[in-house]
Formats: structure tokens, sequence, C-alpha cells
């Protein structure tokens, strides 16, 4: 699914941020409040089958208060964690309202469970927004909004240069997405 | 230059080629269906490329678009020697890790493995494509040598890539040495006078780094597993640094110094760089940055590793060097002369070299129990 009209996209824009991609990277991942270990860590302590207690680490390391949800709305989210197939996003319009009610956590779980889906991040989203790509502002897990911001990172990946591209044991959608917030508070 | 101008070269010539491929693929066991819906994409990256010849004699000139521009014959063979053996090496290094999808530790490793292989296959496929379109018969000729070449019967160009990669330990450390080594070589003619061979690095460059972090990323994984003791491992480290710093070629190499007088291959930090290249050393200043980068990496995964387990360190540059100004000549893994008769050399090297009983100990004992980190595959 593509959302972003690529017409509209501009290169050249992108230009500034991808001369910095690595730097910005650098400044967001590796700050004290994104704590980088732990964040690696999960990597690999996320895995099937997925249990309330991942859901629970995640949250941890996202600074997530703890979940106010009935046992139904736990299932559904983890049923749908292995059903939801890279890059859809539409899966999610068939969740509860509550489930649906936090997109930075509901994207967290995305992230930690498939390594293609991108953290939601206001600072993200702003950083897109200086290179032209307007998405708005949410806080439910909106499918299109979110599906919008993840095919945007997509499209970053595809065409910026070789030199974003480091051999770090972070997904490359974690790449972009944590050097978009450090661009994006600039 | 636009896209178009490449598709109208897409001659009948590489369509033939690509027939020889899918034999070749028959031939070293690769079944296509393992590559899904991954397709051979000729991909270039013509932004990155840069317009005018960047350093050498030519410095300033508009860069050459076609064979034909190439101005001088010698400046055309050196092309197409470098296009040949980075072709080669590509090849070369899927015939040596095939056998090994078979046994991956985990589906995160086959997988990763699979798209390295995929992705080596490609940048084949790139560098028979540009000696199809651009070199004429000959250019043919050598894309066909590609195929013909083999690493398990040994004729592959370059010494590292006839190597048997026997198991997963040396699949890791074939990735984060030798393909590491792959990431300089690209990038040295990223900034090349040619242009369709500068365009095409910064995909390849880009895919590359996947392979270089899956090694790094399993030699960490298999430190902080802590099955394997990193004695034995670093006798592996001694193994393959060697290899590794031999592919940078000779010291005061003229053909390195006539590639950069082409302005056909740069330095690694061409752009980068401050000042002039020292011409005539320009293969020890990479191996040099090479050098330094593997040291740097080998402390992030010692860093890992098990309380009482020793630090794990990048052997000296002058140890078991075959190539360059100390090729044949006796250094410890310090990098002190050895003082010794050759019986004794060969005991040193048992030493810090893995044995055949090490290897068999290895195989079949540490390998046998969950001796790497495990990591679920989840469609990176």
């Amino acid at each position: 699914m593509q959302h972003i009209a690529l017409t509209s996209f501009d290169k050249e824009r992108c230009r500034p941020f991808f001369d910095r991609l690595t730097e910005y990277f650098h400044e967001h991942h590796h700050s004290e409040e994104q704590d980088a270990n732990s964040y690696e860590g999960l990597l690999y302590r996320i895995r099937r089958p997925y249990t309330p207690q991942m859901l629970d680490m995640i949250d941890d390391w996202m600074g997530l208060e703890k979940r106010d949800w009935r046992e139904e709305t736990q299932r559904e989210v983890m049923l749908s964690l292995y059903a939801i197939r890279y890059p859809d996003t539409l899966l999610i319009e068939s969740l509860t309202d509550k489930a649906r009610s936090d997109i930075r956590r509901l994207s967290a779980y995305l992230h930690f469970t498939h390594h293609t889906y991108a953290i939601w991040d206001e600072d993200s989203r702003k950083g897109l927004a200086k290179l032209g790509i307007d998405i708005p502002s949410t806080e439910a897990a909106d499918p299109f909004v979110y599906g919008a911001y993840v095919t945007a990172i997509e499209l970053l990946k595809e065409v910026a240069p070789f030199t974003c591209f480091l051999e770090h044991d972070v997904p490359r959608q974690r790449l972009f997405q944590a050097a978009l917030a450090a661009y994006g508070r600039e | 230059m636009a896209d178009g101008e490449i598709v109208q070269d897409y001659t009948q010539n590489f369509e033939a080629w690509i027939q020889d491929f899918s034999e070749w693929q028959t031939r070293i066991g690769f079944d296509p269906s393992w590559l899904g819906d991954y397709r051979f994409d000729i991909k270039f990256d013509w932004d990155t490329a840069g317009s005018q010849i960047e350093f050498g004699d030519f410095e300033g000139k508009p860069k050459w678009e076609r064979g034909m521009h190439i101005p001088q014959q010698t400046i055309r063979d050196a092309i197409i020697n470098m296009v040949s053996v980075q072709g080669d090496t590509e090849f070369a290094s899927v015939e040596q890790q095939n056998h090994l999808l078979a046994s991956a530790p985990t589906e995160y490793d086959r997988k990763s493995a699979l798209r390295i292989m995929c992705e080596e296959q490609r940048h084949g496929w790139q560098m028979a494509y540009l000696l199809c379109t651009f070199f004429g018969e000959r250019g043919i000729r050598e894309a066909a040598k590609l195929l013909e070449r083999n690493a398990q019967e040994g004729t592959r160009v370059l010494g590292s890539f006839n190597e048997p990669i026997d198991h997963w330990l040396d699949f890791f450390m074939f990735t984060h040495f030798i393909d590491r080594d792959g990431k300089y070589q690209l990038k040295m003619l990223s900034t090349s006078s040619f242009k369709p061979l500068a365009a095409s690095m910064g995909p390849m460059l880009k895919e590359e780094s996947f392979h270089l972090g899956t090694g790094a990323n399993g030699l960490r994984r298999i430190v902080k597993q802590g099955k394997v003791p990193c004695a034995l491992i670093q006798k592996y480290v001694n193994k393959w640094a060697s290899t590794g710093l031999d592919l940078f070629g000779t010291d005061n190499s003229t053909s390195a110094q006539w590639a950069y007088v082409y302005g056909v291959k740069g330095r690694y930090d061409e752009r980068e760089a401050q000042g002039a290249a020292d011409r005539e050393h320009l293969n020890e200043a990479s191996r040099e940055l090479y050098y330094q980068e593997l040291c740097d990496e080998m402390r992030r995964i010692s860093k890992v590793r098990k309380k009482g387990e020793p630090d794990l360190y990048v052997p000296s540059d002058k140890f078991n060097r075959e190539i360059g100004k100390y090729a044949g000549q006796r250094y410890t893994v310090q990098g002190e002369p050895f003082e010794g008769d050759e019986a004794a050399w060969e005991e040193y090297l048992i030493e810090v070299m893995p044995s055949d009983e090490e290897e068999e100990r290895l195989v079949n004992e540490y390998m046998q129990q969950e001796w790497i980190q495990y990591r679920e595959w989840k469609g990176e």
C-alpha cells in the first residue's frame, strides 16, 4: 500500500537529513532516555509465543503506564500480532477501541514482534513533516495514519544513499525512525 | 544519464548470459525457488555517482558514461579487470556458503544467509551486466568466465574465495572479515571515473551493510552465549584477519597507482579525505583504515564475553601474511618477530590457529549445544 504520492516527494529536500542521518540516529537512539542496551535486548527477548510479560517489557522500555485492558482485549491484540503481515496496517481497524486507543503502545508491540513496523513517535512525525511528508498527529492507532507513517519511512529507506546504512544491530526502520525523531526535534 | 539509455543497450548477449546463470545455479545446487519473490534487478544510484571525474589525471572532466568514452585501451583494460574481479568474488561466495543453509543454527540465520546469497548473486549479475553492456566481445567473454571459475575447484581469482567455509563460525568470520573488505572495495569504486560502475556501487553498498552486520552480530551472539570458548574463537579470528588483510593487495602497488591516475578506483575515504593521496601507498592506506575498523569492531564483540573469558583481539597486521611487505615472514600474533626454526613455527601456528582436532570439537561438541544466542526471524 503506497500512502505517499510519489509525485509530491522531494528527494532533494531530504539531502540534509540523509547527510547527517547517522549522527541523528546516535543522538536519539543512544540518549539516556532511549536506553539503547535495553532496546537491543528486547530485539532478542520478544519472541514467539508472545506473552503478556513480553508486552510489559515493551511498555517498560517505552515508559508507558501499565495496560488497563480486559483479558479479551489483550488476547485480541496478541492474536493480531501473529496475524498481521508487513506492511499491512488495515488489520488494526478490526481491533476494538480500547486496543486502538494508544498508537505509541500498539506500534511498539508491532515493532518488537516484527521489526519492520516503526514505533510511532511524535518527533519522528515532525521529522517527516520537515521533509515535506505531512502525516496528521494522532493518539489513537488509526490504520491509515499509521500506514502512511510506516510507508513514508519505507520510502526513505528506499531512496536514501548507502552512507545512511549502519552495520548496527538495529532494524533499518528503527535507524530511520530514531534519526527522524532527532531531526524533528532540531 | 537517463535510465532509458541503459535499457536500449540491454542486448541479446546479456540475455544469453542469464541463461548461463540459471545453469550455474543448478550446477552449484542453489535452488532458484529459494529466491521467493526476490528479483535480480539492475540497480543504479546516479545521484551519488557524481558527474565529474574526482581524482587522478582526468580530474574535472566529465565521467565516462559509455565504453567508447574511455580515452585509452589501458584504462578500459583496468576497468574490465576490476569489474571481473568484483563479479568473481560475488559468485564465489555463494559457491562457498551454499551448503550451509541446511545446517543453520536458527531460522533467522538461515534466512539471513539466504538473503546474503541472493544479494551476492545480484551483485555478480550487475557486474556481468556492466561487462556485457559496455565492453563488447571481451566483456561478454569475461562475464562468461564469472560462471566458469569455481570456488570448490579453487579456480576463483582471489585466494580467500577459494577457502572452504565448513561451518557457521567460518560463515560469520567470512561475513565479518571478508565482506568488510568487500565494503572497502565497493566504496573505492563508488567514486570511479566510469559512471555506470560508480553508480552500481551505491545499491550494492546498501545491501553489503546487512552482510557485515550479520557477521558482526553473529560473532557477538556466539561470544555472548558463552558456549564456544573465547580462546577457540580467537584462533578463528587469527585465521581470518590475515586473509582479509591480504585482500588489499601488494604494497607500493603500481596497478593501484595507475587505477588512481585513471580515476577508476579512489581511496576508501576519497570524498572525505583532506589533502592529496599518497599514490605510492594506496593499498597500505586502505588496509590501515580496514585494520583500525576491525580493531574497533572486535572491541565491541569482546565486550559481551562471559566473566573469566579472555579478551578477543585482532592479531597484528604482520601475522601470517601472504601478500604485502610481511608476506612469508614470521611474526607472532602480537607482531613480534618469531624466534625459532621452521618446526617451532609450525608448532606456533598450531597454537594460534584452529587445528583439525579443535575444528572437530567445535562442530561435534560445541555446536551440538545452544552455541549461539537465539534470535527470531522477523522479516527485516
